[in-house]
């Protein structure tokens, strides 16, 4: 067994000191050490996006980011998006616009979706469609999203 | 996956020394994407990893430098599509970036980390072949500068030496009107690795360049002075001819899942066409502002 | 929310928990003192089992053991939903590219896989038969071994079973035009977005068996089975799963993962890569020939259709697929002679099992497009076809079976509309139309109980999985429209064997109408037992009251439940329980065992665009209209017709495992199994509603969530053909595939000519 690294790391607004051994990714911490499950297993290369989390600004697939490499950073994951129990407004959009059945890719696409909008606040569909492609949906909510993400846009102009 | 070392070198000189002293044990991330999926595979199995992001020299960024454009070589693709000199003078290579992965990998993949894996299907490359890239590399014998072309040997080897490491990727910046494009062939429109990549300029000397990928165990560059490519006027005939000649070395191999070799061939040329008319209207429009 | 409960679009049931990342997953449940466990398969298809060696394995620090077929009871147990047939463990014989042979249990996932790489499995590769044409061949190997089908006529083939079903006479019916071809129907899997799970603990003298399944209370009586248990001793908990579309039907490796955990004697749990769920789950391949008899004016005279449908190594449910997906395989048509011949051919792949449709879109997807070829053969617009022969409502169109359901040609008109069917075509467009039916439930039993508390609050317990269907919402509605509560006073209690009745399946699209005619009853239940409270706190005569939603009408006045709740209840309270019920008994001189409980109907409309230079499609526009007899959730029921529309983009445009010679799955994993993305959609996407309040299920429900993948391939290859010319009868319409298709055809006049 390799030496653990300690990482000092904040994880939504909370400082964290964890040892790790270098070959654990982020999701492995975040899912094992941390225990936040938001961020989901899926495909484990970079395909599916179930495993989405914001690192110093930017989404990544957790699942393609070693722990060590965070080191000093920031995450956000889906738990941390919400503030004292009150949904943000993509969130409730999410819910209003039915993009929600088994509920497995939501974490990653409500982070990926949150991401969009920061950075482009007034998004077109086919930026939407573009944005949100790196996470996978098999129920198919991709349209219920994309009304979701346009309505959570249209909420934050007014 | 299984365990290795890590480290987290702060300067180049470091870098290089923990290369050498680790030789093909030592294994350099960068952006991870596509290190992460073969360490967790096991088709890596390195006793250390080697994380370039705190080096100090090696900082992403996009700097203009005595007429060229440098890119840092953990400058990630998100940064490389958005750049404004990029889009303005490198449109290809703003397209390939923009078609790397998802956002997430494109938040995470590096320009030189695309070619160092040298896969063949790599979006960046053709791009770069076609602005005649340069690739700056570090060793324990000091630096020197690879044109791109003379770098792929074939899938996963280029003529990198044991300990050296590319620490920028240079463009000379066009000194007069280019149009160029970037064009790709997958299964599905969401990302896919592409069953053909191929980039194209057209100078208003009517010089045309393509490169092109995956149809072959590295990218080519091939390229047509006559100005009969870039002419639309020109018959037909004469246009195949010579696209015949250029794309003849294309060996797409018959054993890919992804797409047959006779497809292959037939979209390399169908995105040739399409890649020279959409050069030259991008030259024409570039040169009407 | 002001409406009533019952056909508004309330925010789902567990929704925030999904939203905010807390939804609590199988794999995100942790057992305390829990071990890991890894399969050990082999990278061959076929092999003889010569030896196993787990020494240097069991020797790694951190392993507790590892599990071969010599620890299991001997004989093996061997199990299934229809035969028992798949062993816990292979024996003898690996039949199948990612058949397990052992497994490991260690102290973390990590050495659980290093340990199952470090078993050495000695064998010897056999020959393997991956294809339709392979395991038919007069030579192929044996999947399975005949000495395990005794008195069975088959036993010497592939053939697991052959389903016929007849009617009319074929050979004799005479047509003026014949149309005959073969269609192929690719090998896809499910793919959810959560890989399987299951974690297996020792319960006191029981097991207790997490598990993302479907069916909680079938798991219960396999496990039991195999542990000689009884019931009450296996408790199986079902948190919601991820996603299933039917590939979480049925026990896979929970019996493995229970004696794995007896033996242990502390909890194991094992969750899959998407890589080994791909090597779990899929659809049944099928290869279709199609004989169609039509009349001059467009009118079907007759159907022959024998498909073979390419199932695994052990049966799952698979025989069940092809049985019951074949027989309405002539569709919602008149079809005065029929002849369907459905085999389900064994192969040395993975277990083939349910999948949203059962078996239907393989051979709608051949019938469907035979259909449209005849219909440009006479010269007749495709959808005049349909609408001449499609069956009317109460019509018996399948011998035997449930008349026609519904309005059917509502749907039909309604989507051609909604393309614009008859408006000018713009340039380069095609646009194509198919129908699609599917048989519901033929059997079932659901049972619900239901707590009305002291405050008017309420839980419902429903044994329903809540796949994303949003079965949870829909029970809540009911409740709430029966009871009178809001919404979020209701509870919905699920998966959990010890605590929740029992229910027979979550399949089949059968949970709104069984299991929600079963809450229904329950509240009836509740709702008659606060007519008598009224009737005796008011000294009025239990038949003078009514009660209903949510409110107590007296002779004189109108009552709120809470207004007899408080006082009926007195002092200590307590609260009032109902039972409901709900069957569909099964019909023994019937090709199924019964006849459907309701006809799913869906009907497709596509516009479409081809690149001529490339192959690749552009839907313009896609329109899904099905017959949902009274969407109790209008929402709900939009979002799960459009998955299933997208869901069939899949297999219709980019899916299908491929094999190599060895029967190696090549493309195994995300990276080259392609399903779609945000950016894979048509253009524009419509989904509608035919509400006609006739279903048999609460408020004139049918069931629905299948109807609308039935004929997305017809519709598709249909509107391609209409706008190229190309005919394409293989799956999936690859970039690569329409494009050969176009070249084949450009090349037909130049041999003409010659
Ligand atoms: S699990 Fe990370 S991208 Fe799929
Ligand atoms: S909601 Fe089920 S995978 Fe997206």
């Amino acid at each position: 067994m390799t030496a653990t690294v300690a990482i000092t790391l904040r994880v939504n607004g909370r400082l964290r000191s964890i040892e790790v051994a270098p070959h654990r990714t982020l999701l492995d911490v975040l899912r094992d050490d941390i225990r936040l499950t938001g961020a989901k297993e899926c495909c484990l290369v970079g395909e599916c996006g179930a495993c989405t989390v914001i690192v110093d600004g930017r989404t990544v697939d957790s699942c393609l980011v070693l722990a060590v490499e965070v080191d000093g950073g920031e995450v956000t994951t889906a738990e941390g998006l919400a503030r004292d129990g009150t949904l943000t407004p993509l969130q409730q959009a999410f819910l209003d616009e039915g993009a929600v059945q088994c509920g497995f890719c939501i974490p990653g696409q409500v982070v990926s979706a949150h991401a969009l909008l920061a950075e482009n606040p007034d998004p077109t569909l086919e930026e939407i469609q573009e944005g949100l492609a790196g996470n996978l949906c098999r129920c198919g909510c991709y349209w219920q999203i994309s009304d979701a993400v346009i309505a959570a846009a249209r909420n934050d102009a007014r | 996956m299984q365990p290795f070392a890590y480290a987290r070198p702060a300067s180049l000189a470091e870098t290089v020394a923990l290369l050498e002293r680790h030789g093909p044990e030592a294994r350099l991330l960068a952006g991870g994407t596509d290190l992460i999926i073969r360490l967790r595979d096991g088709t890596l199995t390195p006793s250390i990893v080697v994380d370039l992001k705190r080096v100090a020299e090696l900082r992403p960024g996009i700097r203009e430098r005595d007429g060229r454009l440098v890119i840092g070589a953990t400058t990630v693709m998100t940064d490389i599509m958005a750049n404004a000199v990029v889009r303005r003078d490198f449109a290809a290579l703003a397209e390939a970036a923009a078609v790397v992965g998802s956002v997430q990998i494109r938040n995470r993949a590096t320009l030189a980390g695309n070619l160092c894996n040298a896969s063949p299907a790599a979006d960046t490359s053709p791009s770069l072949l076609v602005y005649d890239a340069t690739l700056v590399v570090t060793g324990p014998d000091g630096e020197r500068r690879i044109p791109l072309d003379a770098f792929f040997v074939r899938s996963g080897v280029t003529t990198l030496a044991h300990g050296e490491l590319v620490t920028s990727i240079e463009l000379p910046l066009p000194t007069a009107a280019r149009g160029s494009v970037h064009l790709r062939r997958t299964r599905r429109r969401g990302h896919d690795l592409a069953s053909v990549t191929l980039a194209c300029s057209v100078d208003g000397a009517g010089i045309t360049r393509l490169a092109y990928g995956s149809v072959g165990p590295r990218p080519l560059l091939v390229g047509d002075e006559s100005g009969v490519l870039a002419d639309p006027a020109a018959p037909e005939a004469a246009r195949e001819a010579i696209l015949d000649r250029l794309l003849a070395d294309a060996r797409p191999s018959p054993r890919s899942m992804r797409s047959g070799p006779d497809y292959r061939l037939a979209m390399l040329r169908v995105l040739a066409r399409r890649g020279i008319r959409a050069a030259s209207e991008r030259l024409v429009s570039r040169r009407a502002t | 929310m002001t409406s009533a409960p019952v056909g508004g679009s309330p925010q789902r049931v567990g929704g925030i928990a999904r939203v905010t990342g807390q939804q609590e997953y199988l794999a995100d449940i942790h057992l305390p003192g829990e071990g890991h466990a890894k399969l050990v398969t082999l990278p061959v298809a076929h092999a003889r089992l010569v030896a196993i060696d787990a020494s240097v394995a069991e020797a790694l620090p951190g392993v507790q053991f590892v599990m071969t077929p010599a620890d299991l009871p001997d004989p093996i147990p061997r199990f299934g939903p229809q035969f028992n047939d798949r062993p816990v463990l292979a024996v003898g014989e690996a039949l199948y590219h990612g058949e397990p042979v052992a497994a490991v249990v260690a102290e973390t996932r990590e050495i659980a896989e290093a340990a199952a790489r470090l078993v050495r499995v000695e064998y010897e590769e056999l020959p393997a038969a991956v294809t339709v044409a392979a395991a038919l061949a007069a030579d192929a190997p044996l999947v399975r071994d005949p000495k395990l089908r005794p008195d069975d006529a088959l036993a010497s083939t592939n053939v697991l079973r052959e389903h016929r079903y007849t009617w009319g006479d074929v050979d004799t019916t005479t047509a003026d035009l014949v149309v005959e071809h073969d269609y192929s129907f690719p090998m896809v899997t499910h793919f959810a977005i959560e890989p399987h799970a299951v974690i297996a603990a020792p319960d006191d003298d029981g097991i207790a068996v997490w598990s993302s399944i479907q069916h909680p209370n079938w798991l219960q009586r396999i496990l039991a089975q195999v542990l000689g248990l009884p019931l009450a001793k296996v408790r199986v908990h079902a948190p919601d799963p991820g996603g299933a579309f039917g590939g979480k039907q049925h026990a896979k490796y929970e019996p493995l993962v229970a004696f794995m955990a007896r033996r242990a004697g502390r909890p194991v749990r094992l969750v899959l890569s998407l890589e080994e769920t791909f090597q779990a789950v899929r659809r049944a391949a099928a290869e279709v020939h199609v004989r169609t008899g039509l009349m001059a004016d467009g009118t079907i005279a007759f159907q022959d259709v024998a498909a073979d449908y390419l199932i695994g190594a052990y049966a799952d449910i698979a025989d069940r697929v092809v049985g019951k997906g074949s027989y309405p395989g002539c569709g919602p048509y008149r079809v005065p002679a029929a002849r369907i011949v459905a085999r389900a051919v064994l192969s040395h792949t993975l277990p083939s099992t349910a999948f949203r449709g059962f078996g239907n879109p393989q051979v709608n997807w051949a019938v469907e497009s035979n259909l449209t070829d005849g219909a440009l053969a006479l010269g007749l617009d495709p959808l005049e076809l349909r609408l001449r022969n499609l069956a009317r409502r109460g019509e018996a169109f399948i011998p035997f079976d449930t008349p026609a359901d519904g309005d059917w040609q509502q749907a039909v008109h309604r989507a051609a509309e909604l393309i614009d069917w008859f408006g000018p075509k713009p340039p380069g467009r095609g646009r194509g139309i198919a129908v699609g039916i599917k048989s519901g439930p033929t059997t079932g039993l659901s049972y619900a109980t239901v707590r009305l508390l002291a405050d008017g609050s309420i839980v419902v317990y429903a044994g329903t999985s809540d796949m994303g269907q949003g079965a949870r919402t829909v029970f809540a509605q009911i409740a709430a429209q029966e009871l009178g509560a809001p919404l979020d006073w209701i509870t919905v209690v699920m998966g959990d064997t010890v605590v929740v009745p029992y229910d027979q399946q979550t399949s089949a699209s059968r949970s709104t109408v069984l299991m929600g005619n079963a809450v229904l009853s329950a509240c009836r239940d509740i709702q008659a037992k606060l007519r008598a409270m009224a009737a005796r706190l008011h000294g009025l005569d239990e038949s003078s009251i009514v009660v209903d939603a949510g409110v107590v009408r007296l002779p004189d006045r109108e009552l709120s439940i809470l207004d007899v709740l408080k006082p009926g209840l007195g002092r200590l309270g307590g609260e009032v329980v109902g039972n409901g019920e709900a069957r569909k008994e099964a019909e023994p001189g019937h090709p199924l065992g019964g006849s459907a409980a309701f006809f799913e109907f869906n009907c497709t409309a596509v516009e479409a665009e081809v690149d001529r230079d490339t192959g690749d499609v552009t839907l313009t526009r896609y329109a899904t209209v099905s017959d949902v007899g009274k969407a109790i959730n209008p929402l709900q029921v939009r979002m799960q017709d459009e998955g299933a529309a997208i869901q069939g983009l899949g297999h219709t445009l980019m899916e299908h495992f491929i094999f190599d010679d060895g029967g190696r799955i090549r493309n195994l994993g995300a990276i080259d199994y392609r399903i779609p993305t945000s950016m894979d959609l048509p253009l524009e996407m419509i989904s509608e509603i035919v509400e006609n309040g006739d279903g048999p299920g609460p408020y004139g429900a049918k069931g629905m969530s299948e109807g609308a993948i039935l004929c997305v391939s017809a519709a598709v290859a249909a509107a391609v053909r209409d706008a190229t010319g190309a005919v394409i009868r293989d799956l999936p319409l690859s970039p690569e595939r329409v494009w050969q298709a176009l070249n084949e055809q450009s090349r037909v006049p130049e041999e003409v000519v010659r």
